[in-house]
């Protein structure tokens, strides 16, 4: 286990944004046809969205910011540390976030870094940022994370068991830190097991190796064996009961696993969000994404929600956040 | 909880969960031969399965059974529950 907590930072905005291109499982001609209702039962997922050759996870990325930050109205000057997180770089160096914050015209006082992490992401990054934000020397510093992948890129347009399951799209996450820098205003556990290395994997010698290949029995054995345990532990450290979060907000793997993730904690249904069905598997985007579809339907009581990430590695996280941002909005098509 | 460490009982829950006459089935039947076999339904057979018993079978584990009897003697071995270790 790696349990830590972090003050003052919390998280201002959020927006995603998707490819408009959508591929409906009903209609996907590599499963029979007999089989597609049973498979978009058991995965929960009908569309997804493809991003175009052109496109880049960097396009995607800029998108997004530009987009949180006319929201937030937050100004380029302001921004002190920005992280992206992908597995789909379009080229494997420069990094993304030194290439957008060229391209994007940012002044040089911004941390910029990128973490080479898919499902598990978008808690990694978060935990990192809000380390990053309080160690800095500065009064409401600011940063802003990116979580994404074009995962088309890897997939194999015959594999019946990734193909059906991955989706592209891309958050901003504006992180900010408060006033009170003492305030602990996150729980979290971060865990790897790394034998469970080859359940999902690409990018191989050989051509055919790039394609991502998944073994559906063993991630739902690791998420299954892991993820309880995982947020159990981070409720244990945070001293709350499973009752506490407003909401459980968990990658959204497929169906069936989160389904029997939920069930072995004793979550109630109603706290537990989806966005599977219209978005699919979007890897480190798909928590940010799925707050933004359901925040404007949501009612806050304590103010504090779980997240957990888990996935490609075999890696898993889960934070325990307080979340009151001020922008929270569904995705949007570019 | 359906208990599964009883042999009639899990043939009866596998012909369930896998859609067949439980007449069909015997724990000599070779699970890959049942005609509603499929990757998709192994992923669902094993999570209804780690959902009655909490024994999760691996993708090997799969690999290395033959028949109903085999996952069944799998789940009797393994019936103490899951472990993280």
């Amino acid at each position: 286990m790696a349990l830590a907590v972090t003050k003052g930072a919390q998280i201002a905005g959020i927006v995603s944004v998707v490819p408009s291109f959508t591929e409906d499982n009903a209609e996907l001609s590599i499963i029979p046809e007999m089989e597609r209702a049973a498979l978009i039962s058991l995965t929960g997922i009908r569309y997804r969205k493809i991003a175009s050759e052109e496109t880049k996870i960097g396009d995607l990325f800029k998108a997004s910011i530009d987009r949180l930050m006319s929201h937030l109205n937050w100004n380029a000057d302001s921004i002190d540390v920005f992280i992206c997180v992908t597995q789909s770089p379009d080229k494997p160096l420069p990094s993304i976030s030194c290439r957008l914050h060229g391209e994007l015209g940012w002044k040089p006082n911004t941390l910029c870094f990128d973490i080479n992490s898919g499902c598990s992401g978008f808690v990694y990054g978060l935990f990192t940022v809000n380390a990053l934000l309080a160690g800095l020397n500065k009064k409401n510093a600011r940063a802003i994370l990116c979580c994404g992948d074009i995962s088309s890129r890897f997939t194999d347009p015959s594999d019946r068991a990734v193909r059906p399951v991955f989706s592209d799209a891309a958050s901003a996450i504006g992180i900010e830190m408060g006033d009170d820098e003492d305030e602990i205003t996150g729980y979290f556990n971060l865990e790897t097991d790394g034998s469970g290395k080859d359940a999902i994997q690409a990018g191989g010698a050989k051509d055919a190796d790039m394609y991502m290949r998944m073994n559906g029995i063993d991630i739902f054995n690791y998420s299954l064996k892991h993820v309880p345990h995982n947020v159990n532990e981070l409720l244990s450290f945070a001293q709350k009961e499973v009752g506490f979060p407003d909401l459980f907000v968990f990658h959204q793997a497929n169906k069936l696993i989160n389904e029997s993730i939920r069930k072995k904690i004793s979550i109630p249904v109603e706290k537990v969000p989806y966005s599977l069905y219209d978005y699919g598997n979007t890897a480190s985007a798909t928590i940010p994404l799925t707050l933004g579809t359901i925040w404007n339907q949501h009612a806050p009581k304590t103010g504090w929600i779980a997240v957990t990430g888990f996935g490609v590695g075999f890696s898993m996280a889960s934070g325990l956040i307080k979340f009151n941002p001020k922008i929270c909005f569904p995705p949007v098509e570019i | 909880m359906i208990d599964l460490l009883h042999p009639d009982h899990f043939l009866r829950f596998t012909a369930t969960e896998l859609q067949v006459n439980p007449t069909q089935l015997s724990a000599d039947t070779e699970f890959r031969n049942i005609i509603t076999w499929s990757s998709l339904n192994a992923l669902l057979f094993i999570s209804r399965i780690n959902e009655e018993t909490n024994v999760l079978i691996s993708a090997a584990d799969l690999a290395a059974c033959k028949t109903i009897g085999d996952i069944h003697h799998l789940i009797i071995q393994r019936s103490n529950g899951v472990s993280r270790n």
